[in-house]
């Protein structure tokens, strides 16, 4: 083997090593709290009982069964996503691993844990909404993958935005400000796409491809750019 | 070389006359819409310099960053000014396409996909700001404004191009013939690439001056009784 493939190879390893020590730290912190995932968790059964309660079993139209998952789904991620950048600021962390791990291990871990993050709420909120509200999910796997990838570039999205939240102050209404024009098309598709799944027509899978494509495309710049966010000089 | 930059920039004085002229008196009405069609002149070569000043800010965030000897100073405030220039021409491009909207579709907000892009990147930059002024005196400002329009010019092409595409949308191939195809003749087309080139020639104009004044106020900044 190569000097040159024995290196790369040793950075490969040190670049996994960094990634998997980087999520153990995360879930440890974050699992000892429970903070984000009992606010999310809290927060969506709260709304997703509230509006069941209002509605007094009376049905939703399809579009707003559709738009109000995606509301519930978007404010209980909102509250947990950011908390993961603003946490090691707020612990003064951020310094020790700005010393010790490169850039490109943190921001994968972050975006690894803030997708597991994402995915938790899905699984949570997704059945408790469907059981309380009422929804009859006509085309079962349509609405899976509209969930799985409206949920996957909420996710990709709001990490490198949440870095820069953190950056300037780690304000809460910062992170919804500036997370909320780059969600915004995430949010109009995820819900188109999850009305197509409750509708009887054939649903078209452009935007679950759509969304797939928005969050690899985001998660490949800001991987780029996360070293310029992450690193003061 | 300058000096021919200059005159080039002056020529909006003669250039941004004779667009609106030839917009009002030269070039001829359309056949549906009649004379509310002359909007074309301006809506299109705003929506134009909007994306345009986003591009340039973008393209000056990725120099901003990769410039690691310092060899170009002020890059990060010169996307700024291209992007606040962009944030005002996307106010006007909204402004008259909503105008549009009510002579072709009888309303002036219909939540097209279009218009929905648009208001969009509008949403986008005016976070941009919000951003930059949280990290107002902050060491990192430049580089996380930076990275922040870096990911708002790569939205860009999803809002311009994809969107429109995937959702249904009431934007037509411009309804302004009977037949609701694009059918334009010369004297429209030079009207409005004429247009084109004005708008573009405002932005080098503005953008040039937001500059000037920006080095004006750091030298300021810099020596407070210069003026004395």
């Amino acid at each position: 083997m190569s000097l040159a493939k024995k290196n790369s190879a040793e950075e490969g390893s040190v670049l996994v090593r960094d990634i998997l020590r980087n999520l153990q730290k995360d879930f440890r912190v974050e699992f000892r709290s429970r903070f984000a995932v009992n606010i999310a968790v809290s927060f969506a059964g709260i709304v997703t009982i509230s509006i069941s309660l209002t509605a007094g079993g009376a049905p939703f139209p399809v579009k707003v069964q559709s738009i109000l998952l995606w509301v519930v789904l978007f404010f209980s991620a909102m509250n947990g996503l950011a908390h993961i950048f603003v946490r090691e600021e707020d612990q003064g962390t951020s310094l020790f691993l700005r010393i010790t791990r490169s850039a490109d291990s943190i921001y994968i871990s972050k975006f690894i844990f803030n997708q597991i993050f994402m995915m938790i709420i899905g699984t949570v909120v997704t059945p408790l909404f469907v059981f309380f509200v009422g929804v009859d999910v006509i085309h079962v796997l349509h609405f899976i993958m509209s969930v799985i990838a409206g949920g996957f570039s909420i996710a990709a999205s709001t990490t490198p935005l949440a870095a820069m939240a953190a950056k300037a102050g780690g304000k809460g209404s910062l992170f919804t400000i500036i997370s909320f024009p780059i969600l915004l098309p995430v949010l109009w598709i995820s819900i188109s796409s999850t009305a197509g799944a409750l509708n009887e027509a054939r649903p078209e899978s452009g935007t679950v491809i759509f969304l797939l494509a928005f969050s690899g495309f985001i998660t490949a710049i800001s991987i780029l750019l996360f070293r310029f966010i992450w690193l003061e000089n | 070389m300058k000096h021919v930059i200059n005159i080039a920039m002056k020529s909006v004085y003669v250039l941004m006359p004779v667009t609106i002229v030839m917009a009002f008196l030269w070039a001829p009405p359309a056949e549906l819409l009649g004379d509310y069609s002359r909007i074309i002149y301006f809506h299109v070569p705003l929506a134009w310099v909007s994306v345009l000043a986003f591009v340039v800010s973008g393209i000056l965030s990725v120099i901003f960053l990769l410039d690691k000897k310092n060899r170009f100073s002020g890059l990060d405030g010169k996307s700024f000014n291209s992007a606040a220039i962009g944030l005002a021409f996307t106010v006007c491009t909204v402004m008259t396409g909503s105008i549009w909207a009510k002579l072709s579709w009888g309303s002036f907000w219909n939540w097209d996909p279009r218009e929905t892009s648009i208001v969009f990147i509008l949403l986008i930059y005016i976070a941009y700001f919000c951003l930059q002024a949280a990290l107002a005196g902050k060491s990192s400002r430049g580089k996380i404004g930076s990275s922040y329009l870096i990911v708002a010019m790569a939205t860009l092409p999803f809002f311009v191009f994809l969107i429109p595409r995937i959702v249904w949308s009431l934007h037509p191939e411009t309804i302004i013939n009977v037949n609701r195809t694009i059918y334009m003749d010369d004297q429209m087309w030079i009207t409005l690439l004429t247009a084109l080139i004005s708008f573009s020639v405002l932005y080098v104009y503005l953008f040039n001056l937001m500059n000037r004044i920006m080095v004006l106020k750091h030298r300021i900044g810099e020596h407070p009784h210069a003026a004395d």
